[in-house]
């Protein structure tokens, strides 16, 4: 089997919004995948619909080949959903609540497990302590470890780093990683597109209730036919205008430095222009297209739909 | 559907894990209110009988105490450990993990009957001092507290369901269980009430489980035990069903 998740026709409305529309998805065994878009496009909701929080009005889900419904035991069993809404149970020290959660899984004596969550994210000197007592950050952490106590094969996060320091992050990311290389499936969302960038396999943008695009982190910057050359010179750049270049760009203050954004097609023309001038160049940096870039233009083509 | 002994007993053992940690106000707070009542109504009516039925006032009201504290408590438990579990968002919790319906029904209801049944023993100790500890029907005492226990329990998740806030808990035991027990025959028996009120007192369900447990304790009751024991067993019945399905349905909690 390699499909982890399958998502067909799904649908949900509240009233007149329609938070999901139509929405298909594939998301294979293993695969680090991520699923981005603007606020309210949908992302919490279909994570919602997929773990049992929310009733999709129409359209049918599988989890591991398992139908949420008719089968919810089995697929709620291999989910583990880190909620973007940071909760805690005031009244359960750390352990206490991770021992609850492993008993609510079925799972009877889960003290190896816990430990090993509570090491791999710094809770081990809070394990005995109140929820109440632990910063933000520690409480979020208390959240994935909750996720992860029956040993998920599917792991969903939600918006995971909101309000975490970055050292923090960074750890959690490894951990993460880790859990993606043992064959774990990650699903996350997230607003730092630099994350999605760094970390996922896979894309899908959500936009309005609807999936706009899903491909290959890579195909989907290629989509994006931009770069962004940086050009350093040994003294003053004179001469160079517009009109010569054939496009526009930008000089700084001291005119030692340009910035030109172009297509692909223009590189050729716009070096061979700056060596005819005969200009000492000290450095030279080409950029390619950024996940941001994608997501700004794909999101905004939702809006103009509409 | 089967149930899964360790996710249901998971449930049940948060739940007694919930009040025994904050006990003073769950456990021994109720105790002090009921103690007032047995002081002052031993000390008020020390030489009065209780018409037709012939014992002391105070072995009258022992069971009715006992159950009020019995139904106060099964139905605070799980009235707020619901309206607390949607204010602290952790109620995601019971809808992320495994649990069958019934299990979650189970889960709530037993941990609620534990509490009421852990204040109402204790009461029922404390009321020993005052009237000698004499029950007639031992486990019929018991099997009846339970029952009564488990339906308050189940009463306490409807309303911790439906509420939004935790006011709107305080309007269920404010205007439904607090009237709907006074007026009960905890402090009187329903037949010598005047005229019309007798009738109208058999159609408050409360009276029957006060009028059972009476029956177990002292060996009378205003009207026949097993005519209760049918009722308050269809009734506990019936709430177990309605729990299970608005869990289904997920009302109020799920979107």
């Amino acid at each position: 089997m390699s499909t982890a998740i399958k998502i067909r026709n799904t649908n949900k409305s509240y009233g007149h919004l329609q938070a999901l529309s139509d929405i298909n998805l594939d998301i294979k065994k293993g695969e680090f995948f991520g699923l981005l878009g603007p606020n309210g496009a949908g992302k919490s909701t279909l994570i919602g619909v997929l773990g049992g929080l929310v009733k999709k009005d129409s359209g049918s889900i599988t989890v591991l080949g398992k139908d949420i419904i008719s089968n919810y035991r089995e697929t709620k069993k291999s989910l583990g959903i880190v909620p973007q809404e940071i909760t805690f149970d005031p009244y359960f020290t750390v352990r206490e609540t991770l021992k609850i959660h492993s008993g609510y899984f079925g799972i009877k004596d889960n003290s190896e497990k816990i430990d090993e969550l509570l090491e791999a994210l710094s809770l081990t000197d809070k394990a005995e302590i109140g929820p109440r007592e632990l910063s933000g950050g520690m409480k979020r952490r208390l959240l994935i470890a909750k996720a992860l106590v029956h040993d998920p094969e599917i792991i969903v996060l939600d918006e995971p780093t909101a309000g975490v320091d970055v050292e923090l992050r960074n750890s959690l990311w490894e951990y993460v990683i880790n859990l993606n290389k043992q064959g774990k499936t990650i699903i996350l969302t997230t607003h730092y597109l630099e994350e999605a960038e760094a970390l996922c396999d896979r894309i899908a943008i959500m936009n309005k209730g609807k999936i706009v695009k899903v491909d290959t982190k890579e195909n989907l910057i290629n989509s994006i036919d931009k770069k962004l050359i940086k050009i350093q010179f040994a003294d003053s750049v004179h001469g160079l205008n517009k009109e010569l270049l054939g496009i526009d760009f930008n000089l700084n203050k001291e005119k030692k430095e340009i910035e030109i954004e172009t297509a692909k097609g223009n590189l050729d023309k716009i070096l061979k222009t700056i060596n005819d001038l005969n200009l000492d160049i000290v450095d030279m940096n080409i950029e390619s297209a950024k996940l941001e870039d994608v997501f700004i233009k794909l999101t905004n083509l939702g809006d103009d739909e509409n | 559907m089967k149930i899964n002994t360790i996710t249901f007993s998971s449930l049940v053992k948060r739940e007694v894990l919930r009040f025994s940690k904050v006990a003073i106000q769950t456990v021994f707070a109720p105790l002090i209110s009921t103690g007032l009542y047995l002081i002052i109504f031993s000390y008020s009516f020390q030489n009065r009988e209780v018409p037709r039925y012939g014992i002391p006032y105070i072995s009258f009201i022992v069971p009715g105490l006992i159950m009020m504290s019995l139904i106060q408590n099964s139905f605070a438990n799980t009235s707020s450990s619901l309206i607390g579990a949607k204010y602290n968002g952790i109620i995601i919790d019971f809808l992320l993990a495994p649990f069958s319906y019934i299990e979650l029904s189970l889960g709530f209801m037993i941990g609620g009957m534990v509490r009421g049944l852990l204040v109402g023993t204790v009461t029922y100790l404390v009321s020993i001092y005052f009237y000698g500890g004499a029950v007639a029907h031992p486990f019929l005492a018991l099997f009846f507290a339970v029952l009564v226990s488990s339906i308050f329990s189940l009463f306490g998740i409807i309303a911790g369901l439906w509420a939004e806030k935790f006011d709107h808990v305080s309007i269920f035991s404010n205007f439904f269980i607090t009237p709907l027990t006074f007026l009960s025959g905890v402090f009187y028996s329903v037949k010598g009430l005047p005229g019309i009120w007798s009738k109208v007192s058999l159609f408050n369900p409360v009276f029957y489980m006060v009028d059972a447990v009476r029956y177990s304790f002292v060996g009378q009751s205003d009207i026949s035990p097993l005519i209760s024991a049918l009722i308050i067993g269809s009734f506990a019945l019936i709430l177990f069903v309605l729990v299970t399905y608005l869990f289904k349905i997920g009302y109020k909690v799920k979107s």
